[in-house]
């Protein structure tokens, strides 16, 4: 980008950048009236202003100036041992065999990778000539009513991404880890595409995490689900950015029929994040768990968008998510619970907390029920407060320190969040994880 | 030893405690007895440092250091403890959790080497048994469920552990049913010693019937008005306060 471009406003950097893109895509690939389509409704739309109810406590235009440019530098780690054992995680995860995917700045980077050939998992690129029929089919369905501007820009700029297929009846439940690192930043866009068919069980452990790096990073990412019935999926996901990354999150899900789905995220930092989650309950006798917890300091602005369609009978779902804001931050949480006509007996509740450590700190939050059936249990609940000081004093008055008294206290905020991750061994790992951030969040004035 | 000395505390422009003073010697067990607004729990609540209270006068001395000018858990760590007339519930922070912190951070305090976790387990262990406290209550959340009685409990096997100078029992007995009084009262009397002071707060003569008392005051308008042996609270049960309220 050059210094006459940062005149203009970033989404018009934006359009130009995808009017280019559009240019150079291949009109013969599968993908493509799918990216024409995108590009031509975001030329028609734009980005998704403050009007838009879906985005009304969340002004991208404030945070975003200017499209970063990728430095050319690479320091990319030299092999895949120090590249995982830089990451505490993943270290205390992994097993030997279990599948890696790593991606940096958008792009899957092979050697880094660990692929194993895997009787019940088929892995391939979304960046390949050839794409799967049964991701091609995924992929140019309408996931939801909530697909929007973000997403038209993801479907159009995608470069890369994994393309997941688990096939039926896998009854060992593998770990696929999908690591993606910020880099050396800049603009990129890359989707997941995850096909469980019927019986199948699977962990899909997502860690996102950015590098230091004195370049911005801008992306977008959509990860999209296709589950099928009598299946078993937990679905983990980290992310750590630094406060100069700003990211578009995308999740969209159909669930079908007898199907446990647990998802469960934490997030951290950002200087923008926009958590999109859009799950659909095909089938009857679902049981799905949309989880997480989001942890905010310094000038982190994180964005959760949550919609759960229940779209058949006996269904239920649980909501839970948690953020603890400190610093200048601010905390958005917009969750909408839709249960169809046809969805009787459906058992929905949704709860939605949010601590608050600082004067400075905000949280804005939008808890909504859209209920057509008129037998099912729906609730929903959202509160937002301070440390309460008859607990804090009940606690120093035992000769705990304010500071020790305070983290007690933060941690013993979130930590029931945590019994939504189902897998014993990930719950330890991320247990450990949150602890250590929630350390540095709940004494805040964090900076990178 | 600890020496409470024309305390005067507000709250919101209204005087609670009004020239307040008390003089407890090692090893003395005095009840403060009155009537409800009296300022009871206010002077609990000042001697544990607890904000929302203005003190106008006055000092609370624990072995000649003015515990006014310390933070709570610094008043704690010196050695002064209060029970609880609501022990507050903290879902989340199993009690065991809380146990270990506030241990370890009196150990820090003090120069004491902090126990490794199989002794410190052993220490609860031991000291839960003889309150009838079992593993599960201290592996659940802290107060989160327990009955009058388990709280209450808590709070002695919290105090056994912390080894306290001078312990304010803040009404204690409220809430307890005859044989969780007795169990709570023979906590208390165990940790009795001559190095111990206590202060018990209460609205009934029973508990003084378990937790004999050197001296008995009766508290008024913030400060005390008459002071006896334990002859005056079974005389106030008799005939209630309108004797010595002038």
């Amino acid at each position: 980008m050059s210094t006459t471009d940062i005149q203009i406003s970033a989404e018009e950097q934006i359009l130009s950048y995808c009017k280019k893109n559009i240019a150079t895509q291949d009109k013969k690939h599968c993908f493509y009236n799918s990216r024409l389509g995108a590009y031509e409704l975001f030329k028609r739309d734009g980005l998704p202003g403050v009007k838009n109810e879906n985005w009304k406590y969340t002004n991208i235009l404030q945070k975003l100036e200017t499209i970063p440019v990728r430095s050319q530098i690479h320091s990319a780690p030299l092999n895949v041992n120090n590249f995982i054992n830089n990451f505490d995680i993943m270290r205390k995860l992994r097993d030997t065999n279990d599948t890696v995917l790593v991606f940096m700045d958008g792009k899957m980077q092979e050697q880094l990778s660990l692929l194993y050939e895997k009787r019940n998992i088929e892995i391939s690129s979304l960046k390949d000539d050839v794409i799967p029929e049964w991701a091609n089919k995924i992929n140019n369905k309408k996931h939801s009513e909530n697909e929007d501007e973000l997403f038209n820009l993801n479907t159009l700029l995608m470069e890369d991404g994994a393309l997941i297929n688990v096939k039926k009846n896998n009854i060992r439940i593998e770990n696929v880890y999908i690591v993606h690192v910020g880099n050396n930043n800049g603009f990129y866009n890359y989707r997941h595409i995850i096909n469980i068919e019927d019986h199948a069980q699977v962990n899909i452990i997502e860690l996102k995490i950015s590098n230091k790096s004195d370049i911005d990073a801008l992306y977008t990412s959509s990860i999209i689900w296709s589950i099928g019935n009598h299946c078993v999926v937990n679905n983990v996901k980290y992310q750590a950015h630094n406060q100069i990354t700003i990211g578009f999150n995308q999740q969209y899900a159909d669930i079908g029929s007898n199907t446990e789905f647990n998802s469960f995220t934490i997030s951290s930092g950002s200087k923008l994040l926009r958590e999109s989650r859009n799950i659909n309950c095909n089938g009857s006798n679902s049981n799905i768990s949309i989880s997480g917890v989001n942890l905010l300091d310094g000038n982190s602005h994180i964005d959760t968008f949550l919609s759960v369609r229940h779209k058949a009978p006996n269904t239920i779902s649980r909501e839970k998510y948690k953020s603890i804001i400190n610093d200048n931050a601010k905390g958005v949480f917009q969750g909408n619970i839709i249960v169809d006509q046809i969805a009787q007996k459906t058992i929905a509740k949704q709860s939605i907390d949010a601590l608050i450590l600082s004067s400075h700190a905000e949280h804005d939050a939008k808890p909504e029920l859209e209920i057509y059936a008129d037998d099912v249990q729906c609730g929903h609940g959202a509160t937002t407060g301070q440390i309460s000081q008859d607990s804090l004093f009940y606690l120093k008055s035992r000769g705990i320190p304010e500071d020790e008294a305070r983290r007690l206290l933060i941690h013993a905020f979130v930590t029931d969040t945590l019994d939504e991750i189902k897998d014993k061994k990930i719950l330890e790992t991320f247990g450990d994880v949150m602890n250590n951030m929630l350390n540095r969040v709940s004494k805040g004035n964090f900076n990178v | 030893m600890f020496k409470v000395s024309n305390l005067t505390v507000s709250v919101e422009d209204k005087e609670i405690l009004k020239d307040f003073s008390i003089d407890v010697s090692p090893g003395e067990v005095h009840a403060i007895m009155g009537p409800n607004g009296s300022g009871k729990s206010t002077l609990a609540h000042v001697c544990a440092g607890k904000e929302d209270y203005t003190v106008l006068n006055g000092e609370v001395l624990l072995n000649d250091e003015n515990l006014l000018d310390l933070d709570p858990d610094e008043r704690s760590t010196r050695g002064l403890f209060l029970a609880f007339q609501y022990p507050i519930e903290i879902p989340g922070v199993t009690t065991m959790t809380f146990l270990k912190s506030s241990l370890e951070a009196h150990y820090k305090a003090n120069c004491k080497e902090v126990l490794s976790t199989p002794d410190f387990m052993k220490l609860v262990r031991e000291k839960a048994a003889e309150l009838n406290i079992d593993d599960d209550m201290i592996r659940r959340p802290l107060n989160v469920g327990f009955s009058g009685g388990e709280k209450k409990r808590n709070e002695i096997l919290q105090m056994a552990l912390l080894d306290p100078k001078i312990c304010i029992l803040d009404e204690t007995d409220s809430g307890l049913d005859i044989d969780a009084l007795k169990l709570v009262a023979e906590g208390v009397n165990k940790l009795r010693s001559e190095s111990r002071s206590f202060i018990v707060i209460t609205h009934y003569q029973r508990l003084l019937d378990y937790i004999k008392p050197d001296y008995v005051h009766i508290m008024y308008k913030g400060k005390i008005i008459e002071t006896g042996d334990s002859t005056l609270a079974l005389d106030l049960e008799k005939s209630g306060y309108n004797n010595y309220i002038k």
